[in-house]
């Protein structure tokens, strides 16, 4: 009897460690992999947290709205045209979880970084805080001088978002294109100046501004080409741009665009990433 | 002697819109008949970042690529006080226009051309006209099917602006303020061909077709400008 009641003891425990030690190696993966939400840096950049996934890029499934001033014989041309340019896109895996800046660098932001402005939407060309509208006005290179002068400040792993990064973040989890009533939600576009950051409704994880008010420069080299290929061109002679600008459409304020600069200057900008190491 | 008289006149109708080289005295060419030299296409427009422009017997053309994507043809340098001298053929169903003083991304005062529609109207494209104007005469002197000569002067910051068809003046207008963003003065001049089709249905329903018919083109020949005080 004794020897079965140590049996049974001996075997309670060993479940009971089983269940303490699953429940431990839980604890120390949700610890491991365990980010915040937001985060905020020194000069009050705040960034979200991006979980690593996938998504359909480049897909194109162009319209064809026929309306009383087109024949029928047209309209059948029109669709065998839309069919035979559509294209399927491709599968695009984000293996890296990433930080995005919940919105685009402003001018006040800049100024603290690098002690100068050279946004043009600035003084009396603004209503309000031009501290609070995005910097513009800056190169590729410019974007990558003032990253490099943020990560000797904060010591940290900031850079600008690879185009699939960006589209990943602005997507947030959409399978299709944005609709235009979204889009006139979300995006500051066919006004005149830049706006002050944060004015739109946030995308669903909570960034704002990733469609209209300025264009957001992005890593890659542009191919020249309607969509991003699946591994971006090592070379080129312009850099990718993303997101349209105040003056934008509801045709090319969609995360789906494949831009590229020069643009207009005034008109981009840029938001940062910052890696976890 | 037949043959000769033959492939003259099979020649002759293959080269019917060729650039004449006919230019106003006191202008200079900005297209030289052979290539896109001198100009660019916008990658950063809403009407699309990769049209098909070309040149075919010395005239630029102009269609949607892939389906339903339009773009732009900008001059690579920027023009402030200016005379412009066109030709134009258009197609019936498609929209574009010649934009003056624009930026990159394609914001500008516009000379429309639309058939049927409002072609010589002087409208805005991303901008707002605090004035505007219409070709209300257009068609006593339009050419149907046919080369058109358009003539644009444009001068001032606040921008006076006269066109003429085929010699004979439309309109004269002069905008109550600069109308463009960032209160530019200079800008481009750039060839439109509209859009029509969205990246996908999710979006909405796009452009009505006859915006830029399947298989339309715009052609452009003998480009040139007069630069002004």
């Amino acid at each position: 009897m004794m020897r079965n009641i140590y049996r049974y003891t001996a075997l309670i425990l060993f479940f009971e460690s089983c269940i303490l030690f699953s429940n431990a190696q839980s604890i120390d993966k949700e610890n491991t992999n365990a980010q915040d939400s937001v985060f905020t840096n020194s000069i009050g950049m705040k960034f979200i947290f991006i979980q690593p996934g996938s998504m359909i890029v480049g897909k194109f499934q162009p319209t064809v709205y026929k309306t009383s001033q087109s024949s029928d014989s047209v309209y059948r041309v029109a669709l065998e045209m839309a069919k035979h340019d559509a294209m399927p896109g491709f599968e695009v895996i984000i293996k890296q979880p990433y930080y995005i800046g919940q919105f685009e660098v402003t001018q006040g932001q800049w100024e603290k970084i690098m002690g100068t402005n050279p946004s043009f939407f600035k003084g009396d060309k603004v209503k309000d805080d031009a501290g609070q509208h995005p910097v513009e006005n800056v190169s590729w290179n410019d974007a990558r001088q003032f990253i490099k002068k943020l990560n000797e400040v904060e010591k940290a792993a900031y850079r600008l978002p690879s185009e699939f990064e960006w589209e990943y973040a602005a997507r947030a989890g959409a399978k299709d294109d944005i609709s235009w009533n979204d889009i006139r939600k979300t995006a500051v576009i066919a006004t005149t100046t830049t706006s002050i950051i944060g004015k739109k409704q946030p995308k669903a994880l909570g960034l704002y501004d990733m469609l209209g008010n300025v264009w957001e420069w992005v890593q890659d080299y542009y191919n020249e080409k309607i969509f991003a290929d699946p591994v971006p061109p090592k070379k080129g002679k312009e850099h990718v741009l993303k997101g349209a600008s105040f003056y934008g459409d509801v045709k090319n304020a969609t995360y789906m665009t494949h831009a590229a600069g020069p643009a207009s200057k005034y008109d981009v900008g840029f938001r940062v990433v910052m890696e976890i190491k | 002697m037949k043959i000769f008289v033959l492939l003259f006149m099979v020649t002759t109708a293959i080269n019917v819109d060729a650039q004449t080289g006919k230019i106003p005295e006191g202008f200079t060419s900005i297209f030289n008949g052979k290539n896109l030299k001198g100009w660019h296409i916008s990658r950063s427009t809403h009407q699309g970042t990769t049209p098909n422009f070309y040149v075919e017997n010395g005239v630029v053309i102009a269609n949607e690529n892939p389906y339903g994507q339009g773009g732009l043809l900008m001059t690579d340098k920027q023009y402030k006080n200016f005379e412009l001298y066109i030709e134009v053929k258009i197609d019936s169903f498609a929209n574009g226009g010649i934009f003056l003083r624009s930026n990159e991304g394609g914001a500008a005062y516009q000379v429309e051309l639309v058939l049927p529609g409002a072609t010589g109207d002087f409208i805005g494209e991303r901008i707002q006209l605090s004035k505007g104007a219409k070709a209300t005469d257009r068609q006593k002197v339009w050419k149907a099917n046919d080369w058109n000569s358009f003539r644009i002067r444009m001068v001032g910051d606040t921008p006076h602006v006269t066109l003429w068809i085929n010699d004979v003046q439309m309109w004269d207008v002069t905008e109550t303020k600069n109308d463009m963003i960032a209160q530019a003065t200079e800008g481009m001049i750039a060839l439109q061909c509209h859009w029509t089709a969205l990246y996908s249905p999710a979006a909405g329903n796009g452009m009505p077709l006859s915006s830029w018919q399947p298989g339309a083109t715009h052609r452009y020949r003998n480009i040139a400008i007069k630069k002004l005080n």
